[in-house]
C-alpha cells in the first residue's frame, strides 16, 4: 500500500486545518457580525469609520487572518463537497487548480482592499 | 450476473422525506457553506471600492455601501445572510463536538437546538437589521 | 471469551426468527400453487382487513423479457403475531409467486443476508416486525447497489471495500499455538465493532458512499477500527492499518450524517468509530511535524 500515497502529504492535514480554521472563524465571524451590525450599524458605514478601525494594527491583523482562514475554509469546503460527489481524474485536478487560483485571487484582492482601507494607495 | 439493474440516484430524490436529523444537518450545512463562500467573493468585490476611495474621493466607498444599504432587498438579504451564518456557526460547533467524540448520542437533539437557536437569534436581530429601511 | 459467546447468541427479538410452526406448515402444503386471484392483483379485495398486510415488492428480472421493466407487485399476507418482514416475504414466495427472489438464511439477524430497503430505510427483514410498520409495506432492494433480480443486489463492491482493510487478525511475533490474551478493557473497547454481520445496510444508507465509489464506507472503516483498537496487534501493524484508512477516500470522506449509525441492525456506533479513527490518524501525523 505504501507506494500509493506520499507520507509527506497526509490526507488528514486538510481535514485538521478545516477544523482549526472553523474554531477561529466561529469567534471572528460572530465578532464581525456584532461589530458591523450591532455596534456600528451597516447603513452608517463611511470610509472614515472603516479607516479608523483598519488603522488599528490588531484589528487589521485580525481581519487579514479572517480573510485567509475564511478563504481556506470555504474553498476547501467546496473542494471536499465535490470530491464527496465522486469528482475524480482530470476534472478533479482541473477543479483543484481553479479553486486554488480563485482562493489566491480572493486573498490578494482582499489584502489590497485591507491596505486601501488604511488609506494606502494600492492602485495598480 | 450478465445483467444487472442500476437504479442510479432515483431513490435519492424520493428519499428526502426519510432523511433523519443528521442528514438534514449535513444538507443545511452544505447549503449555508455554499452561500457563505459565494458571499465572501461578493463582499470583497463590493469592498474593493475602498481602493479608489483611498486615493481620491472617499464617497466612492461610502456612497456605494450606503446606497446598497438603502435598498430594502439588500436589508432582507442581510437577514438571510445572518441566518445562514448563524446556522453555519452553531451547527459548526455541533460538528466540532462530533469530531471530538463528544455527545454523539444526542447529535439529533443538538441539531434541533442549533435550528431553534438560529431562529431565536435571527428573530431577535431583525429590528436592528431592518431599522431605517422602511 | 465467555462474553463473546454470550453476545453472539443474543438476539434482539427472541423468538421472531423461529420457523413457522407445524400447523402453518401443513396449511401451506394444502394451498401450494393455488394462488387466489385477490391475493396478488386486486387493490380492494378481501385482503384489505385487519388480519392481512399489504406488501409492495420491487420486482425486476433481466432474464425474462416481460420482467425487465422494474415494477412493484402487491401481495396480501395473512398477518400473524410476531410476523417479520422476512416471514411475510417467505409467505408471498411460497404461496403466491415462487419466482420472487430474495436472500435469507439464519432468520435471526446474524447471517446478514436479508438487508432490505423497507419503507424507506435499510433494515434486516428478519428483525423488522410487520406490525411496527406503516402499511402498505414497501420492500425494495438496497439502494446504491445494482439489482441482480427482485430484492437481490450485487454485493461484490461492498465485499471489495471490506477486503481492502485486511479484515483479519495479524500479528508478527506470535509463536505457533501461543494464546493471544486480551484485557477485559480492550475487549470492551472493540466489543461493538465486532458485531458487524456484513449486511451492507450502512453502506447503502451512506450518501457519500453513493456518490464516491472509492470511499471505503462505514462497514469497512468499522472493520479497520476493530483491528486498529485491538491491543494484541503490534504497533507497526496498527500503523499499516491507519495508513489504509487515512487515504483520501478513507475516513476523511465521512461527513457525520449518522445515516449508517441509524440503520445498523446491530447498533454499532459507526460514526463514533469513524471519528475516533480520524483523530487517531491526525495524532499519528502530528507526531511527525
Amino acid at each position: 500500500m505504501a507506494e500509493r500515497y506520499s507520507s509527506f502529504e497526509p490526507k488528514g492535514t486538510r481535514w485538521f486545518l478545516q477544523r482549526i480554521t472553523a474554531g477561529f472563524l466561529i469567534v471572528v465571524l460572530a465578532f464581525h457580525f456584532m461589530l458591523l451590525h450591532f455596534v456600528n450599524h451597516a447603513y452608517e458605514i463611511t470610509f472614515m469609520g472603516t479607516q479608523a478601525r483598519m488603522s488599528q494594527i490588531g484589528y487589521f491583523a485580525t481581519m487579514v487572518l479572517f480573510l485567509g482562514t475564511a478563504t481556506f475554509h470555504g474553498v476547501n469546503g467546496v473542494y471536499n463537497a465535490l470530491v464527496n460527489q465522486g469528482l475524480s481524474g482530470t476534472r478533479k485536478t482541473a477543479v483543484k487548480y481553479t479553486l486554488v487560483g480563485a482562493g489566491l485571487l480572493l486573498t490578494v484582492q482582499g489584502i489590497r482592499v485591507a491596505l486601501a482601507m488604511t488609506g494606502m494607495n494600492v492602485t495598480l | 450476473m450478465s445483467q444487472s439493474y442500476d437504479r442510479g440516484l432515483v431513490e435519492d430524490f424520493g428519499r428526502w422525506q426519510e432523511f433523519s436529523a443528521g442528514m438534514w444537518a449535513w444538507v443545511l450545512h452544505k447549503f449555508t457553506g455554499w452561500v457563505l463562500i459565494g458571499y465572501l467573493f461578493t463582499h470583497i468585490a463590493v469592498l474593493s471600492t475602498a481602493i479608489p476611495a483611498a486615493t481620491g474621493d472617499p464617497a466612492v466607498y461610502t456612497g456605494t455601501l450606503q446606497s446598497l444599504e438603502e435598498l430594502t432587498v439588500v436589508r432582507i438579504l442581510e437577514v438571510g445572510l445572518l441566518s445562514v451564518a448563524v446556522f453555519h456557526i452553531l451547527n459548526g460547533v455541533r460538528l466540532l463536538f462530533v469530531d471530538l467524540g463528544v455527545g454523539l448520542g444526542s447529535q439529533d437533539r443538538s441539531f434541533y437546538a442549533s435550528l431553534v437557536l438560529t431562529g431565536a437569534i435571527v428573530v431577535a436581530s431583525v429590528p436592528t437589521f431592518i431599522s431605517g429601511a422602511f | 471469551m465467555s462474553t463473546q459467546i454470550a453476545e453472539e447468541q443474543q438476539t434482539d427479538e427472541p423468538g421472531t426468527g423461529q420457523p413457522a410452526d407445524a400447523e402453518a406448515e401443513a396449511e401451506r402444503e394444502e394451498n401450494e400453487y393455488a394462488v387466489p386471484e385477490w391475493a396478488t392483483e386486486s387493490e380492494d379485495g378481501p385482503g384489505e382487513n385487519e388480519d392481512t398486510v399489504r406488501l409492495e415488492v420491487f420486482r425486476y428480472d433481466p432474464e425474462v423479457e416481460a420482467k425487465q421493466e422494474p415494477r412493484f407487485d402487491t401481495f396480501h399476507i395473512p398477518l400473524e403475531q410476531g410476523m417479520t418482514v422476512l416471514d411475510a416475504l417467505i409467505y408471498a414466495r411460497d404461496q403466491y409467486d415462487t419466482s420472487l427472489t430474495f436472500r435469507h438464511s439464519c432468520r435471526q439477524a446474524i447471517c446478514g443476508s436479508d438487508a432490505l430497503f423497507i419503507n424507506g430505510s435499510q433494515r434486516l427483514g428478519c428483525q423488522t416486525q410487520v406490525q411496527d410498520l406503516e402499511t402498505p409495506v414497501r420492500i425494495e432492494p438496497l439502494p446504491h447497489q445494482e439489482v441482480e433480480k427482485d430484492l437481490v443486489v450485487d454485493m461484490s463492491h461492498f465485499y471489495e471495500q471490506m477486503d481492502a482493510v485486511d479484515p483479519y487478525f495479524r500479528s508478527e511475533d506470535v509463536e505457533e499455538g501461543e494464546e493471544q490474551r486480551q484485557t477485559r478493557e480492550n475487549r470492551e473497547k472493540i466489543k461493538m465493532s465486532t458485531r458487524c454481520i456484513w449486511c451492507g445496510a450502512c453502506q447503502s444508507s451512506c450518501n457519500i458512499a453513493a456518490g464516491d465509489n472509492e470511499y471505503l464506507g462505514p462497514a469497512a472503516i468499522n472493520m479497520a477500527y476493530r483491528f486498529v483498537m485491538d491491543d494484541r496487534e503490534e504497533e507497526t501493524i496498527k500503523q499499516d492499518r491507519l495508513e489504509i484508512i487515512e487515504q483520501e477516500h478513507g475516513v476523511w470522506r465521512c461527513q457525520t450524517q449518522f445515516s449508517c449509525t441509524e440503520v445498523c441492525p446491530k447498533d454499532i456506533p459507526l460514526t463514533e468509530h469513524i471519528q475516533e479513527l480520524k483523530r487517531e490518524a491526525v495524532k499519528k501525523n502530528l507526531k511527525f511535524w
